[in-house]
């Protein structure tokens, strides 16, 4: 028998590094995926140990442009923890706020590119506008709108003055709104239930199994949450909860998100009111990291971030690893996908919450004459929903 | 809820010489010993993996692999000391936790570490590099 199968990437994938799915498709159901990864290793964990403490975290911010503050914060905590440093009450509440700002803008994100893939450009178009905002806040708060450079061993470097703060909530408050909006907006839409709901379902024990991490396992009711397990910085001291869903489809998947990002907003508001009177310093001065070793994590958009640092007593670490929350949320790809037609595989891929500057790649399909055909994965997902409207609304 | 002492006490003849910090516990144990602490860990106390660590010590190479205790945020990391510098082989811990499947692939090829019994053995990073490499990447010595 001959294998249909479509290639997507290597170069222009759906995820965040250039990877390459092979979808092995039975007429328009797949039936097997490979995953081939590697085609971005660009040896982090190796320059790291040539650097010192300070200058890693500006190379490990560089590791993803979207959580440009989960890599330098997980591995701030593991130094921190080699050396047992304990942080200023007014960094901690800095590093919240900067964490659960890039949770707004990264789910705002994932959102706009969802409703993108599944022909709702209103959706895409207004979560992006939002973003942009949130963004902005960033820029007020760090300097910068990426890579804000804030995060320091023992501290931040840089304090979030009184009087921008009106200004900040003020900022919050219209995305809260807008927010509140497009989910209702969304949980009215019958066409957009049944798009979603009962599509590339990860069981509760495929992603136990998987040892997947972040949205991904909580929408299959895997209570996992660094924030709540190991509250570091102002997590212990802030109000919020952990969102866990039960079914493990795509549907369950943008709902946690969706809630998530009003915990998130939740914790900035709180953040902030504390900074317009919390006092004291907001960097400790370590002066020597002894020997010994760490580990540090901290709750990504996409899941745990995790860092392990060993060092010697010198400036630099001798092993320092890194693993982001892709590399384990990917592998469940391999169970949610099995099965499900060609038109659900982008969604499903993408519910993972990769990133993707540029998927509308034409990918080409051997069909059984073998002739090669070039298809759109995003049109072909996207005329589904047009059928589904069409169905649902005459 | 298994916690760290009932641990200790369950897997005391498995385990060698103990670093126990606030919140992580390190422990060295002999490569016969990783499945069964390691199906433990996993299946009886309900951890997560969150990754593995390799690294070239002076002794020869060492893994170290994280388990998460998300209940409790307590880390359990078995460490096994590999002295065995030209042919360095670890038992696989894949068929007990799925999820170590990528994470022993890479330390396969990046560390040329042997695991005995891993489902996939096949490369996971370089398996279609244009060039002949020598020698495992992360190794500073000729094996």
């Amino acid at each position: 028998m001959t294998k249909n199968v479509i290639p997507i990437g290597p170069f222009h994938p759906l995820l965040e590094e250039a990877e390459y799915f092979k979808l092995t498709v039975d007429g328009e159901t797949v039936t097997d995926i490979e995953v081939d990864i590697g085609y971005m290793h660009r040896g982090h964990e190796f320059i790291s140990e040539r650097k010192t403490f300070t200058q890693s975290i500006f190379l490990v911010e560089r590791i993803c442009g979207i959580c440009s503050t989960s890599h330098p914060l997980a591995f701030v905590h593991a130094v921190e923890d080699v050396a047992q440093t304990e942080v200023p009450a007014r960094a901690a509440y800095i590093r919240t706020l900067v964490g659960e700002l890039e949770r707004i803008h990264s789910h705002l994100l994932w959102l706009g590119l969802a409703g993108h893939f599944i022909g709702y450009d209103t959706l895409w178009m207004w979560a992006w506008k939002y973003r942009e905002s949130v963004l902005d806040m960033f820029e007020v708060v760090s300097g910068n709108r990426n890579h804000y450079g804030i995060m320091r061993v023992g501290g931040v470097s840089r304090d979030v003055p009184a009087d921008v703060i009106p200004g900040l909530v003020a900022v919050l408050d219209t995305v809260e709104g807008k927010m509140a909006m497009l989910a209702k907006a969304a949980a009215d839409d019958p066409v957009l239930h049944s798009r979603l709901k009962g599509v590339g379902v990860l069981s509760r024990q495929a992603a136990v199994d998987a040892c997947a991490v972040g949205p991904t396992a909580r929408a299959s009711g895997v209570a996992i949450d660094v924030r709540k397990d190991e509250p570091k910085d102002a997590y212990g001291w802030v109000d919020f909860k952990a969102i866990v869903l039960p079914n493990g489809d795509v549907y369950d998947k943008l709902v946690v998100r969706v809630l998530e990002t009003f915990e998130s907003i939740k914790i900035v508001r709180q953040c902030l009111d504390k900074l317009k009177t919390e006092p004291g310093p907001i960097l400790n001065d370590v002066k020597e990291i002894p020997a010994g070793e760490g580990i540090g994590r901290h709750e990504a958009p996409r899941g745990e971030v995790f860092h392990y640092v060993r060092t010697d007593g010198s400036n630099r670490p001798i092993r320092h690893k890194v693993r982001a929350p892709s590399y384990v949320n990917i592998p469940t790809c391999a169970v949610s996908c099995k099965g499900i037609p060609l038109a659900d595989a982008l969604i499903t891929l993408a519910s993972v919450d990769p990133c993707y500057c540029c998927t509308e790649r034409a990918i080409h399909v051997v069909d059984r004459r073998r002739r090669i055909r070039a298809v759109n994965l995003v049109e072909l997902s996207r005329r589904k929903t047009e059928r589904l409207r069409k169905e649902i609304h005459g | 809820m298994v916690d760290k002492n009932q641990f200790l006490e369950a897997m005391r003849n498995r385990i060698g010489s103990i670093i126990d910090k606030k919140g992580r516990l390190y422990f060295e144990l002999a490569d016969e010993q990783l499945s069964e602490v390691a199906r433990y860990l996993f299946r009886t106390m309900g951890c997560r993996l969150s990754t593995a660590t390799a690294m070239e010590t002076y002794h020869g190479l060492e893994v170290l692999y994280h388990f998460s205790h998300d209940a409790t945020g307590q880390y359990y990391c078995p460490r096994v000391i590999i002295t065995d510098k030209n042919a360095p082989r670890v038992t696989s811990i894949t068929p007990i936790v799925p999820g170590a499947e990528w994470i022993e692939r890479e330390m396969a090829e990046l560390w040329g570490i042997r695991f005995e019994g891993h489902p996939g053995p096949e490369k996971l990073l370089t398996r279609r590099h244009p060039g002949r490499l020598d020698r495992p990447l992360r190794l500073r010595r000729q094996p």
